[in-house]
């Protein structure tokens, strides 16, 4: 459904995007997943339309976005960074205007601005002036504004910045919804969202990407090895004690009383290092599991945190295959 | 067409939301009865005077000259401010409230967005004029005179105001600042004036000509003084042509920046 090749874009002599190259399939709901500054919002804008790319091609649908852009504009609903609303209108008037522009048939308008204002749960304040409404309500009419022209592809710049968790919660549950219906690229820098609401990632980092593939893959990443957080009770150095143990990879020791352990997936090895530390008099505060391997990954790709260089190339180029 | 009388529509509506406009017709309006109603009573009292002493010129003598041209021109003087503060919104704001990413991002043409967002602030400088053109119905109805000189002249201004139309929608292009926008609206309908005004500056055998046909002036006063011209129409249709293009020229660059 989405195609990029080779897409690169400089601002002046700054790359923002270096040669992407992914593929979405019908029917995908994806997390473009990368920190502020990685080109998240200007692979988007050129998907969109919106700006031209320095070099490379995307496709929507078959479409090449430059060479028929009204076809591609028909096909997309687009959330920006900032929602593009007439603060001076009501939030009927604003969807019928955006549904004409996007060329919605006159016949089907009525019904289309009904159903985006029943998913995006605005019917109460439809008559309302978009300058009036809170925050979250502003976002939501942004999201309704997307789904009006019922678009193949839906994309959303980070349609939860700058919300409450409870409008966060909401968006999330709306884009489950929409999962199905729409083909849905979203990107954002928060990695629970991703896990909250996509089945594929793409990771991306200083313009380039550095891992994509379904969640599930990339949390195996990891697979073979987790890692422990552990707490002892009295300060002593018992590093080199858990080093000794069979299966465990690595030992770093933040303070005398804070360890973390990275071991090999194996269950009686927790119980081990239970022993071990209790047989050593430390004392045993805390010892847990860390939970969320997806994070450890992401970490690790964008910000390399104690993993280096050469490490990171190849779990990229694995990702990749 | 249907992209244009979409975009028409919605600008066209938009103004009658924009408590700017409620203040530029409210100005308008006031300002044009009272300068009318003074010139009127100016010449009145003009005639009388003449009735005692001879001496006063003929052209002070017709309505036409004395009244109904300075209501026109006065109407000049006010779209030469107003239009540029009705075209600052058009697109200089879409850009700032980012609304204009909407547009770039809908299957809509440059061309379009710019020709609906002028027509729709033509219509506004057309119903002012005919707001003006109803003194001259009810000056009609209390004494006789020649309907077809006044006409034309109406609609050269109408014509000129076209022409601030396309000039303050291109300012209007050039930045996302809508106060930058309104005054390089207001200094680029002057120098149009002061442009025109050069021909009477140089005296060269070749300038001189060139200056006379580019000067808006030159070409208003043959409608003025009732004349229709083919090359005056055409020279202001070719200035809200060459605008417009240039407008339509920034926008689509918008798509192509770096
Ligand atoms: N209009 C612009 N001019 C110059 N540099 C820009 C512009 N927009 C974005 N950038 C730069 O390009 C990079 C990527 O930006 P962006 O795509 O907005 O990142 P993200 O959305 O992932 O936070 C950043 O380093 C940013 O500073
Ligand atoms: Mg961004």
């Amino acid at each position: 459904m989405i195609e990029v090749l080779n897409l690169t874009k400089n601002y002046g002599d700054r790359t923002a995007i270096d040669n992407l190259n992914f593929k979405i399939e019908k029917g995908d709901v994806v997390g473009l997943l990368g920190p502020n500054g990685a080109g998240k919002s200007t692979t988007m804008k050129i998907i969109t339309g919106f700006m031209s790319p320095t070099s490379g091609v995307a496709r929507i649908g078959g479409f090449d976005v430059f060479e028929s852009p009204l076809e591609v504009k028909k096909k997309i609903g687009y959330l920006p960074e900032t929602p593009p609303l007439y603060l001076d209108m009501t939030v009927e008037d604003y969807l019928r205007y955006v549904a004409e522009l996007k060329l919605v048939p006159s016949a089907e308008i009525k019904k289309n601005i009904e159903k985006s204002l029943l998913k995006t749960q605005l019917l109460s304040v439809r008559k309302r002036v978009i300058r009036n409404l809170s925050k979250g309500f502003k976002q939501r009419v942004g999201i309704a504004q997307a789904l009006v022209s019922n678009p193949e592809v839906l994309v959303l710049d980070e349609p939860t910045v700058g919300l409450d968790p409870k409008q966060v919660a909401e968006i999330r549950e709306l884009i489950k919804e929409l999962k199905g219906s729409h083909t849905i690229i979203l990107s954002t820098h928060i990695l629970s969202e991703v896990q909250a609401t996509c089945n594929k990632v793409i990771i991306i980092h200083q313009g380039k990407i550095v891992a994509q593939d379904s969640i599930d893959q990339i949390e195996k990443m990891n697979q073979g090895f987790v890692t422990l957080n552990l707490k002892t009770r009295a300060a002593k150095n018992i590093k080199l004690i858990l080093e000794k143990i069979e299966g465990v990879k690595s030992v770093s020791a933040s303070d005398d009383l804070t360890y973390v352990i990275e071991m090999s997936d194996r269950a009686d090895l927790t119980d081990d290092i239970a022993a071990e530390v209790l047989k050593s008099g430390a004392g045993l505060v805390e010892l847990v599991r860390s939970k969320n391997q997806l994070e450890d990954v992401f970490l690790r790709l964008t910000y390399g945190q104690g993993v280096n260089q050469q490490e990171n190339h190849q779990v990229t180029n694995e990702v990749l295959v | 067409m249907k992209m244009i009388w979409i975009i028409f529509k919605k600008e066209f509506l938009g103004f009658y939301k924009s408590p700017l406009f409620y203040l530029i017709a409210f100005l308008s309006t006031i300002l044009l009865s009272i300068t009318f109603s003074m010139g009127l009573q100016n010449f009145a009292m003009t005639i009388s005077n003449s009735m005692y002493q001879m001496g006063v010129s003929s052209q002070q003598m017709n309505i036409h000259y004395s009244v109904f041209l300075q209501h026109l021109s006065f109407l000049n003087l006010m779209f030469m401010f107003f239009v540029p503060a009705l075209a600052m919104r058009l697109i200089a704001e879409e850009k700032k409230t980012r609304t204009f990413d909407l547009l770039l991002t809908s299957p809509v043409e440059s061309f379009q967005i710019v020709i609906g967002k002028f027509l729709a602030l033509f219509s506004v400088v057309f119903s002012i004029t005919l707001v003006a053109c109803i003194y001259f119905v009810i000056s009609r109805r209390m004494f006789e005179f020649n309907w077809g000189p006044t006409l034309v002249a109406a609609f050269g201004i109408l014509l000129v105001g076209a022409v601030y139309c396309a000039v303050s929608l291109f300012a209007s292009s050039l930045t996302e600042n809508t106060m930058i926008s309104f005054s390089l609206g207001i200094v680029f309908n002057i120098s149009l004036w002061i442009l025109g005004g050069l021909s009477e500056v140089f005296e060269g055998p070749i300038s001189k000509p060139i200056f006379e046909q580019i000067s808006l002036n030159q070409h208003l006063q043959g409608m003025i003084e009732g004349v229709l011209k083919t090359n005056g129409l055409i020279f202001f249709c070719s200035l809200i042509f060459l605008f417009c293009f240039l407008t339509e020229r920034l926008v689509e660059s918008a798509r192509w920046r770096a």
